[in-house]
């Protein structure tokens, strides 16, 4: 009873922040066609980003998975280089060397601007989640036995076949927990995104602006509605995945 | 049939065994644990990738180089069932089979044998990873052998298992060799159950062939005295 009282206490706490959407701010300002523009921009260039981050990061996490384990410590080493950059650092660095003088200039020529537009805002969300999405899949891959996908092997399976029949069944729960984890991160990232793309603003930028241009009474509208569309999906997965083993 | 010369190197010792059997003969291989005689299947299966030699499998040069596992006609059973456990046991019986030879009379009678010939019709809509350590052994048997491979492999299936058990699967093993005509390799370390399949046994010490006869010819001349010993009662 006790230990149940002390979880309760330390959940409370730790909910204890949203309490903040109860404070008295002064009359909520909602601005619908700005709030409505930037969860438009969040959702459909992060679902975007996440399409890049599955048909990039599933093939490279089952590489990563099958290799030696000095090839892989040398893999992994490289990808959490880039979820261990700091984002406002991996920002600035996407800004420079997507900039004019580096890769910038051969984009430039093919029409494509890095700086405040839909493709600098994709290109930021990839680079801040895509070693999230890679790390937890090859972690799920890692969970699937490999005499199975062996006899699969061995029943007449070719290695595609091997992983729509048995491998993706089985790690599913891991790649829907990795993904999610990707879709937490590059929706709601804002260091690294207001330094390549302050425009096409989406939700955390435009909370940013309108903190600093309007105040709280204009921000908290579009904080319960980014709360609102950020949380659901992951925390669904979650919650999914806690319930036990997959099964397919 | 099957023409194998495996070689693979272990901590203590390389493997270098060449092995033939004719189509429809069954062949065992004995020696004591930690002989190298799961080194040598897993070799032939593609389990494993000898370091030299070759293998041929039905006239088809399995290796070297490697061919991927897809392509071997060849069955493969140890002691774990490795049952894919998101499906039923139906499921995993026809795991192998293409969708549209599931539904040929042939296919469908054949399956319904071995359903029952096994005992898992009363299992068979049950999740794979719901059933006992016994019936899991029989479900990957009926998988292996649903897709009628030229070449069956077996790794010591039937150890911890019951002797009726045993009894039974073994009979059941014997009898579709002779019917349906496929070459059988199995590994054991127990005599008994070698001699009730295979006439003819490759004896194995430390990665090396040390006699290759039927089982009278082993008993009264044992090549070894480790074999002598392996062949003697408890």
């Amino acid at each position: 009873m006790i230990l149940r009282l002390a979880a309760a206490l330390f959940a409370l706490a730790l909910l204890y922040p949203l309490a903040g959407l109860f404070v008295p701010v002064g009359a909520w300002r909602w601005d619908r066609s700005a709030t409505l523009g930037a969860v438009e921009v969040s959702l459909g260039l992060t679902a975007i980003a996440m399409g890049v981050v599955v048909l990039a990061g599933t093939p490279m996490a089952v590489y990563i998975a099958r290799v030696s384990p000095r090839e892989r410590f040398l893999w992994q080493g490289l990808l959490l280089v880039s979820v261990l950059l700091p984002p406002l650092a991996l920002g600035i660095l996407i800004s420079l060397a997507f900039g004019p003088h580096a890769l910038g200039a051969v984009l430039a020529r093919l029409g494509l601007r890095m700086t405040n537009t839909p493709l600098a805002f994709v290109v930021t969300q990839i680079y801040v989640s895509i070693g999230y999405y890679v790390l937890g899949a090859v972690a799920a891959l890692d969970a699937v036995p490999r005499p199975l996908e062996v006899q699969a092997g061995l029943l007449g399976q070719n290695a595609w076949r091997v992983f729509y029949r048995v491998t993706f069944p089985l790690a599913r729960l891991g790649f829907a927990v990795s993904l999610s984890l990707a879709w937490v991160r590059a929706l709601t990232e804002f260091g690294a995104v207001v330094v390549t793309a302050y425009y096409p603003a989406g939700m955390p930028v435009a909370i940013w602006t309108s903190l600093e241009n309007f105040g709280l009474p204009a921000v908290m509208p579009l904080l319960v509605l980014f709360l609102a569309v950020s949380l659901p999906l992951p925390w669904l997965v979650q919650v999914f995945a806690q319930r036990g083993p997959s099964r397919a | 049939m099957l023409d194998a010369h495996v070689v693979k190197r272990r901590a203590s010792f390389t493997v270098d065994v060449r092995l033939r059997a004719n189509a429809g003969e069954a062949c065992g291989l004995f020696g004591a644990s930690g002989a190298g005689k799961s080194t040598i299947l897993a070799c032939i299966a593609g389990v494993e990738t000898p370091d030299a030699g070759h293998v041929v499998i039905d006239g088809l040069r399995v290796f070297a180089p490697s061919l991927p596992l897809y392509r071997r006609n060849a069955g493969y059973l140890t002691q774990d069932a490795d049952l894919f456990p998101h499906l039923s046991v139906a499921e995993n019986v026809l795991f192998g089979l293409a969708a549209d030879s599931r539904s040929e009379p042939e296919t469908s009678r054949w399956i319904a044998e071995l359903r029952d010939r096994l005992g898992i019709d009363a299992i068979w809509s049950a999740p794979a990873g719901a059933i006992s350590g016994g019936q899991a052994r029989r479900v990957a048997l009926a998988r292996m052998l649903a897709r009628k491979p030229v070449l069956v492999l077996l790794d010591e299936p039937f150890a911890g298992l019951d002797r009726p058990l045993v009894r039974d699967l073994l009979r059941a093993i014997a009898a579709w060799q002779r019917a349906l005509g496929f070459t059988l390799i199995v590994v054991d370390h127990q005599a008994d159950v070698l001699e009730r399949l295979c006439p003819r046994t490759v004896v194995i010490e430390e990665g090396r062939t040390v006699q290759d006869a039927g089982w009278a010819q082993l008993r009264s001349a044992p090549a070894t005295p480790l074999l002598a010993d392996l062949l003697r009662p408890l």
